[in-house]
């Protein structure tokens, strides 16, 4: 598989060989050459092996042992980890012998050498079986993320990483067997842009995970041009794995209590640090999308969503842009209930997942204005994050009643 | 004359219910065979669901990993679609043999026979055109719907009420034509109310896409932009994708993800 190989030791003073793979995506430009620049001076002391689909760049002399590739499976999306990278990533790190690796998405270059070495050393030395990074972002990156991925993830498996789909990731050889165990399914159907949730696999298999900040770092932007395919791709692949693993995540228990963690919520001061907006964002045009929805999708909406949840939405639709407000227990309702209609597939797939992007928009909306403002009810953007997540952990039993028992409501 | 008049009529009831006595057994025989038929497949369905149910059938075939399979069944329920299966096969064995039947209680030269029998095939396939026709019009209405309020068209439900509209009156005109009723009459009907409903439509889109259209072709006859009054690339994009024109606007735009 290994093509070229090339050695460079000479500023090595003592090479010993830590066990870890480094594992990059294709890189274009100057990009490969500024990522192995910070890579030796992440692993300044240590014989560390590096590959890359790219052609090896004329590079100084450091400690990493660059070695090409080529995928065994093919289909790399470019701007997020998929199916065939933990596939190939594993079978690298079987030729290689390596007990850890660290797998690194698209744009890798933007991420400093210490975010690297800390991210590795979780599970060299922290013996983590899966490291997952915590960027910094601006408050308007990552808006699934923030919405949707985090919340639910936390509340149903337990686990606290900020990016259960984060494009680098450290892991151990047996989580590296475990999610490309997972993403041969995918492979082996052909499906090698498959999207594999690396945090929830390692909940489930009871693996260690450990989040690390690894500060700024630029993100590839998504194939999908439009909001709509994105967030049917990414909410498709998400909820499609959340039905994959109910079994677990119906018994998991959470490490703290929910009814704490929203009192912390509250107790924090109400703001204003560093990383609350100080521009005001134009939401009008969400705001509008919002409301023209609600006149035309209400009666899809009420196939899956409860009367409650219909009169918050109402209520929404009514009130002034400044004051626009969607309850983070209402977001937790409407999320929990998107997921059980994928599940029971009450409208079409493709259809639910459409008809969530205009209540996305409301709550992206909502919480732009929440974040921005000057008011005694303003929240930095993180601050209010944590609220939400606190919110979906409390209405968790509903999702677990609903799912055990869907024909007891029927909205 | 009277006599002429009564015997004429004597005769033609007589015909008739001849005719009708010879036609009741072969319908008591079709209803008879979908009932009996029906009545085996819930049973079976029941004796079907309960064996697999102690058999942990589901939990099985989850475990063999054939997602596909789970994702057509009924709430996600191999069993049920087993029982499913298993009974509308048995209904659509009685519909069979009932014709069957119903066919064999006349003899060859019957002019009923010739008419009726062509007619109630006709007829289950002027059903199946009308469920299927209603399905995909509830559908494309709903495809229509969502993309057009994503779009953010402010006339997203006429255009969804147009096209399912369209596929109905479509497939109203396939089911009469199926089943031979009203001839070019549902022809040049359908013809006029078709043509009818892409006007509409057609005129809805254009007026109601004119502002788009004019800005495009003004885009095109003068190249050079003037700074105060030409649209910039962003606010021309954000006019084409609505969902990036919150983001647009700003220094800073938005990053779903």
């Amino acid at each position: 598989m290994s093509s070229t190989q090339t050695v460079l030791e000479s500023a090595v003073s003592d090479p010993a060989s830590s066990g870890l793979l480094i594992s990059l995506s294709p890189l274009h430009g100057n990009a490969l050459e500024a990522t192995l620049a910070n890579l030796a001076q992440a692993f300044p002391n240590q014989l560390i092996d590096v590959t890359t689909p790219d052609p090896i760049p004329p590079t100084p002399a450091s400690s990493l042992r660059v070695t090409t590739y080529t995928p065994t499976a093919p289909a790399l999306a470019g701007w997020i980890l998929t199916a065939a990278d933990y596939v190939n990533t594993y079978k690298r790190m079987q030729n290689h012998q390596s007990t850890a690796c660290l797998l690194l998405g698209p744009e890798a270059q933007s991420l400093a050498p210490d975010a690297l070495r800390a991210l590795a050393d979780q599970v060299v030395v922290g013996n983590a079986d899966l490291a997952s990074p915590r960027y910094s972002l601006s408050p308007r990156d990552g808006l699934i993320n923030s919405a949707i991925l985090y919340p639910v993830t936390r509340a149903l498996f337990g686990t606290r990483p900020r990016y259960p789909q984060a494009i680098d990731l450290a892991f151990s050889l047996r989580a590296a067997n475990r999610l490309a165990a997972c993403a041969q399914k995918f492979t082996a159907a052909n499906q090698t842009a498959a999207f594999i949730w690396p945090v929830a696999e390692a909940a489930a298999a009871g693996f260690t995970i450990a989040e690390v900040p690894v500060g700024l770092r630029a993100l590839p932007p998504p194939d999908a041009l439009d909001l709509n395919s994105l967030l049917a791709q990414v909410a498709g692949s998400f909820f499609a794995d959340l039905d994959a693993k109910a079994s677990f995540w119906q018994r998991s228990r959470l490490a703290y209590s929910p009814r704490d963690a929203a009192a912390l919520t509250r107790a924090m001061p109400a703001q204003s640090d560093d990383s609350a907006m100080s521009e005001q964002p134009d939401v009008q045009p969400m705001i509008d999308s919002f409301r023209l929805a609600y006149i035309n999708l209400h009666e899809i909406w009420s196939l899956v969503l409860p009367p409650n949840s219909l009169l918050g939405l109402k209520k929404l639709s009514i009130m002034p842009p400044t004051a626009f407000r969607m309850p983070d227990s209402l977001w937790a309702r409407i999320v929990y209930d998107f997921v059980l209609a994928y599940r029971l597939r009450t409208i079409n797939r493709g259809h639910l997942l459409g008809a969530l992007t205009p209540l996305y928009l409301a709550w992206v909306a909502s919480h732009l204005l929440l974040s921005s403002g000057t008011s005694a009810e303003t929240l930095s953007p993180d601050k209010h994050i944590e609220a939400l997540a606190a919110a979906f952990e409390t209405d968790k039993p509903y999702l677990v009643a609903r799912w055990r028992w869907p024909d007891r409501f029927n909205p | 004359m009277g006599q002429q008049i009564a015997l004429a009529l004597k005769d033609s009831m007589h015909r008739v219910l001849v005719k009708l006595a010879s036609f009741l057994p072969g319908l008591l025989a079709l209803l008879v065979a979908v009932i009996i038929l029906t009545a085996i497949g819930a049973l079976l369905a029941l004796i079907l669901r309960r064996i697999l149910t102690a058999a942990k059938f589901d939990e099985r075939f989850a475990r063999s990993q054939n997602a596909d399979v789970t994702d057509w069944s009924p709430g996600h329920s191999p069993t049920a679609l087993v029982a499913r299966i298993a009974f509308w096969a048995c209904v659509v064995l009685g519909v069979i043999i009932g014709i069957s039947a119903f066919d064999a209680s006349y003899a060859g030269n019957s002019q009923i026979a010739a008419i009726l029998i062509p007619y109630l095939t006709h007829s289950v396939g002027a059903i199946l055109i009308l469920i299927a026709g209603t399905v995909i019009a509830r559908f494309l209405s709903r495809s229509v719907l969502i993309g057009a309020v994503n779009m953010q068209m402010q006339y997203a439900r006429f255009l969804s009420l147009g096209i399912k509209w369209l596929v109905l009156v479509l497939t109203a005109a396939m089911v009469l034509d199926h089943l031979q009723i009203g001839g070019v009459v549902v022809e040049l009907a359908f013809g006029i109310l078709f043509g009818g409903i892409v006007l509409t439509l057609s005129l809805a889109i254009g007026l109601g896409s004119r502002d788009l259209v004019s800005r495009s072709l003004e885009k095109t006859a003068d190249p050079r932009p003037t700074p105060s009054t030409y649209p910039t690339p962003e606010a021309v994009f954000n006019d084409l994708s609505p969902h990036a024109a919150p983001a647009a606007k700003h220094a800073e735009p938005l990053r779903h993800f």
